[in-house]
Formats: structure tokens, sequence, C-alpha cells
């Protein structure tokens, strides 16, 4: 088991066709995802690495049976390119371009809704399930299979963790990049649900930092949560940042800071690590 | 990115909010020939990128044109929270009878666009919101929903606007909304929405916030005169170059230079210094995919601060490979040298070919590589975070 993504998704790649979406298709071909083709407009009936080229996703999904997704296109062009996709029918969206417009991921959120489909991202590394599927950019290197989750905001920290992990011993059962920007597809509450109803998954690792409100919203699923939750969150030294004006502080109250996140967390019953070599100690001692 | 005040009302006009008739100056004889203009009695105003303006002195009431050239003298002297006033808005004194408040953000835990506003406008609506939150009319929209004249009515009313101007309220928050929407915003506010002694409503401040992600969309707005800017306060000689290079980089006060790859470990790198026992020089983020040559000058910018001691580098390769990495460092080394004692590991995608390239270049030059302690994945990082704050304890003591 494992969450979003296993053995059995069909992987396509919107962007197959440019330099970033080229270079990672071929490494997430090598890891073994099962990447069935995608889509770069024009160039329809073409191959690459011996995957069919679309011109649009509803042809890629009648011809391969896609149901998941991974963008690699230029930020401007991402809002479209979701909507095609979600409403198209792909279930499962992956959006790695960073500096995407905020008022377009609300866009992009609304219609993921509307038709029960998931998204990451954006500026997300991508998820990992160790074994069977990578999607993104993820490295291999630090991933192996086993039995605990994570869920990041950052790409670099969610390897570190799980290099931590699975030199520990402790193999994950699937690890997702939530993203960096400011507005995400999905959101901590989100993921960690879908983690506590995955059965393999005995623990999840959450990873946040400093910035925005998605962190403390989790307490309320954590609460709710049987399988334990280890939190770190970056930016505990860090200097106060930036404001966002009356109404930011308005709507988004008191949130913000990395020991405003972690009390709310911990008060939720989460378990705080401040280096990723306190999680397998952690873990160890909630006998996981 | 943020807006001066006197661009929001340029951008308030095109929306139907009405705001008085200003002029911006830049010099003290300006300032007074705007005054006689607006019959002498004016409010001068300090155009910054920051809040709390108006406590830091930087609105005056004066009375006659040359009160304005002497007051105008001494704010463009002044700098509010390290930004300096280059400019003034000289506006006709507004005889004030109450002040509300309009503003419009995203709510971004619930995926809304929500409209927000007070009978208590002014300094102080966020102290109302925490101690009043009855006080405050919150009106939430998806975002493909419009706002409607009759909720703007609605809200209005709720704010206790007089009722022969209710209309007209709904106008000007209705433009509000569809300014934000139009222009991408992350917020826009009006405080405070005056009405004045011989009931009239104006926008007396805008307050603006733009997505820098979006400003592709609105090329107009460069032709109005708002362009792309960095909107920090005083910026330090070397966050000015990292600025000129873009590289988000912030100078801090302790010694050891901070080279980590990514945002989310650059942010936290920087607290597992701090746990054991070191303090960073610098925050610093390389982005997604940086190329060799930006790669070099975060390193020059690291090796030429007197402040640093050492130099903490890390790279877990995602989208920003190990290869690139290795010829960024190798760039540094060749064109500028090393000067200061650098722990680095490197691991992740293309890491043998990172490898590879180090092997070489040490090859074919060893001196270069004297100062460098060189980790792959099998030492965990919080061994080379107490290993850089080792190095520079060392370098601080001779």
């Amino acid at each position: 088991m494992a969450i979003l993504v296993n053995k059995q998704s069909r992987v396509m790649v919107q962007g197959i066709t440019g330099g970033a979406g080229k270079f990672h298709t071929e490494r997430m071909l090598a890891y073994g995802t099962k990447i069935i083709g995608g889509t770069s407009p024009g160039k329809g009936g073409s191959r690459i690495f011996d995957q069919p080229v679309f011109d649009t996703v509803a042809e890629c999904i009648k011809e391969t049976g896609a149901d998941t997704s991974v963008i690699f296109l230029p930020a401007p062009a991402v809002k479209e390119a979701c909507i095609e996709a979600i409403r198209a029918g792909i279930k499962f969206l992956v959006v790695i371009p960073e500096h995407i417009p905020i008022h377009d991921m609300l866009w992009v959120r609304k219609e993921a809704q509307a038709h029960g489909a998931t998204v990451i991202g954006g500026n997300t590394a991508g998820i990992i399930t160790p074994g069977e599927s990578n999607l993104g950019i993820m490295p291999e290197i630090a991933f192996s299979a086993g039995r605990v989750g994570t869920v990041s905001r950052s790409g670099s920290i969610t390897y570190y963790v799980a290099d931590t992990l699975s030199r520990t011993g402790y193999g994950q059962t699937t690890c997702v990049g939530l993203g960096g920007d400011p507005v995400l597809g999905s959101t901590f509450n989100e993921i960690l649900w879908k983690f506590e109803q995955d059965e393999k998954t005995k623990a999840v690792v959450m990873c946040g930092e400093i910035g925005g409100v998605y962190e403390e919203k989790a307490g309320d699923i954590i609460q709710k949560m049987k399988t334990p939750v280890l939190v770190m969150i970056g930016g505990v030294f860090a200097p106060p940042g930036k404001r966002m004006g009356h109404a930011g502080a308005i709507v988004e109250g008191a949130m913000g800071s990395a020991k405003e996140k972690l009390t709310a967390l911990a008060a939720a019953g989460a378990h705080p690590c401040r280096t990723f070599k306190d999680i397998p100690e952690t873990l160890k001692k909630l006998g996981v | 990115m943020r807006l001066y005040e006197f661009e929001g009302k340029d951008l308030f006009r095109k929306f139907k909010i009405p705001v008085s008739n200003g002029q911006v100056v830049s010099s003290p004889s300006e300032a007074e020939a705007a005054a006689a203009q607006f019959g002498g009695s004016v409010v001068l105003k300090a155009q910054v990128l920051t809040g709390g303006r108006g406590k830091a002195g930087g609105i005056k009431l004066v009375s006659s044109p040359a009160e304005a050239k002497t007051t105008a003298e001494s704010l463009l002297k002044l700098q509010i929270k390290g930004f300096p006033v280059e400019r003034i808005l000289v506006e006709p004194k507004l005889a004030i009878k109450k002040e509300f408040y309009i503003g419009v953000t995203i709510d971004r835990a619930n995926y809304k666009i929500v409209v927000i506003a007070s009978g208590e406008g002014g300094v102080d609506i966020e102290e109302t919101a925490v101690k009043h939150p009855d006080k405050i009319v919150r009106h939430s929209l998806g975002v493909e929903e419009d706002l409607f004249a009759y909720d703007a009515l609605t809200i209005a009313k709720k704010i206790g606007i007089p009722q022969e101007l209710i209309k007209e309220a709904s106008t000007i928050i209705v433009g509000l909304f569809r300014l934000f929407r139009k222009y991408d915003a992350k917020m826009a506010e009006i405080n405070p929405l005056v009405l004045t002694e011989d009931g009239k409503l104006i926008a007396a401040d805008s307050r603006i916030s733009l997505d820098d992600d979006a400003l592709f969309r609105h090329p107009e707005l460069a032709q109005m005169g708002i362009e792309k800017r960095h909107e920090e306060g005083e910026l330090t000689p070397r966050e000015r170059q990292a600025t000129e290079w873009g590289i988000p980089y912030l100078d801090l006060d302790g010694d050891i230079g901070m080279f980590p790859g990514g945002a989310g470990f650059g942010i936290m790198g920087n607290d597992f210094i701090q746990y054991f026992g070191g303090k960073p020089a610098n925050f610093m983020d390389s982005g997604g995919g940086p190329t060799p040559e930006r790669l070099a000058q975060m390193l020059v910018l690291l090796d030429d601060n007197p402040q640093v001691k050492a130099i903490f580098g890390a790279r877990f390769g995602g989208i920003s490979r190990c290869d690139d990495f290795a010829r960024g460092v190798v760039m540094f080394l060749k064109n500028h040298g090393l000067s200061k004692p650098m722990v680095v590991r490197m691991t992740g995608n293309m890491w043998e070919e990172g490898l590879k390239i180090f092997a070489d270049a040490k090859n074919e030059s060893p001196q270069l590589f004297a100062k460098i302690e060189f980790h792959g994945i099998e030492t965990p990082i919080e061994e080379i975070s107490k290993r850089a704050v080792e190095l520079a304890r060392h370098e601080g003591g001779r």
C-alpha cells in the first residue's frame, strides 16, 4: 500500500519534449515508473524514449489510459494545463514548476475539487512510492521502501528526511512534496488524512517552514489521527518575515512563525523534532 | 510587489474609486508650488514601500506653501524603516468625519478571495480585528465568483455607511474587488476610506500588493511606470550585489557562510548551525536548477565577506543537479579561489557525474582544493553542520 501513486499508476508527462520534461522523464522511466506517454502541443504523433507524444491530454488518455500527470511547463502555462488535464479525467496531478500566479492556483484548486482530482504543487519536487513509482525530480538515492510516510513543503528537506530514515532502517511508504509556493494544490491536512487511511503507514513525518497557514491548520487533523505524526519546522531562528498588510493579518491572525507552528502542532499531539537525527530516535521511542 | 500610494491611487481612478487630486513632488520647491495650487492647506505624505509611515513621522499637515517647502525639506531627508523618502504626495487637507476600512485579500487556507470591511478604519484596524471581531465584516468568494452590487451594498450597510452614500460605497467596494482581480493582487486596501464633513467618500490611502509571478499578464502597468521592484528596506552592499545577480540573499550577523541547496534547506540549515552552537553569516537560496555561473557567484559573495570564517556547503541534487553544482564550485575555485575553509556535502541526482568533475579538476590543480573538506551521502548533514561550526571557531581563534 501507499498513497496517491503506486506501480499501477499510469503516468503521463505534460511537456514531455521540453528540457526539464525530457531529462526527468528518462530518470522516472529508469526508476520503473509506468510512464505511458505525454503531451507536447504540435508534436502529436512523434515518440520520445519510445513513448507516444500527443497534442492534447484527452488524446493521451484515450490511447494510453493515463490517470496521473506530471507537469513540466513554464509557470504561465500551468493553469490551462492543469484544467485541461483535470477536465480530461486525470485524477492526480503533480505540478513541478515554481512561480505560478496565485490567482491561477485558486482556479486549479476549484477545478480539481469539482472533478474529485488531487493536485500537489506548484514548486514541488514531486512524489515517490519507493520501489514503485517516482514522479517529479526527487533523487532515488535517498529513498527505500518501508513503513513511514513523509510530507514536506520543501524538496531538499524531503531528501534529507528520507535519507536519514533509510540509513536508520526506516523505509518509506510514500514521500509527498507539498510544494513551496504560497498557494498549493493540496494542504498538509489532506495528505495527512490519506496517510491515516493507509494501513502500511505506521508514522508520518511532516516538515513545514515559516510563512503561510498550512502547518497550523494541520493541527485539527493530527488530533483525529491514530498514526503518530512527527513534525519539523524550518526557520526557528529566522528573522521575522515580511507582513502582508492589515488584510493578511486579519485573515491569517498570528499564524506564520516557526514557533507558533510548532506550538500549535505539539498541542495537537504531534512530536516535534529539531534535526533529522531526532526523527529515528523519536520513532524508536514511539515503538514504530 | 508593493505599490506606492500614488500608484495605487492611479489604479483606483481607473476603477472609479474617488481619490483626492494629488501631486507627486520630489523637491521642496515643487512641494511649495503644489501647496499653493491646492490653496495652502495640504497634507504631505512620504512615498515609501512600507507600513507605519504615519507613526514614523512620514505624514505632515501644513497650512501654507512656505511651510510645505520647509516640511518637504525635512521629509526628503527622512528614512522610514530603511526606505529613503524620495517622493512626496501633496494633497488637499480633508475634513474627516469618519474613517472606514475596505480590503480584499486571499484566504490561502480556504482558497477564497475575501472582502473585509469595517466601520472603524485607520491605523488600529488590526487591533480592532483581534479585540472586536464583530466590528469586522467578511465576505468570501470563490475565484470564479464576481462581487455583485447587492453584496457590496450589504457590506456598506453593515459597516455603517450613511444611507445617502450607500450606492456610492458599493461602487467603491466593487471597484476595489475588480481591481484586485484584474491586476492579480495579493492584497488591495483602502485605509482609511474617509467620510468628509461635507458628505463625500474619498479613498485617503491605498495599499496594494501585486503578485510578482503574474506581472507578465499586465504589460500596461509598465506603461504607467509600475515596474518590478525590490521591496525590501535598505540593502547592504552584498545584498544589493546578490539582488543584481538574482540570488535571494540576506546578511545575518554570524560567521558561517551558508551555501545550501534549495530554499527549504536554506532555512532549516540555518537552524541546524544554531542548534550546534554556531551563527550563520547569511541566508541564501539557490533557486531551482541554478546554473554553474550562479553557484560560483554565490560562493564569491561568501568568500569576499570578511565576516565569514568558514563556509558550509550542501547539495542534495533534485532539479538542481550535482554535476551543475560541481561545475559551479570548480568555476569558482578556478576564477576566484577559496580563501576560507569549507566543508561540503554533495549527493542526489547526477552525484557520480559531480564526483568525476571534482576528481578531474583536483587532478589538474590539487592546490585549488586545499581548503575543501568533501563529503558524500555517507556523512549525515548534522556532522557537516557541526564541522562548519568547528571550522569557524578554529579560524576565529587565530
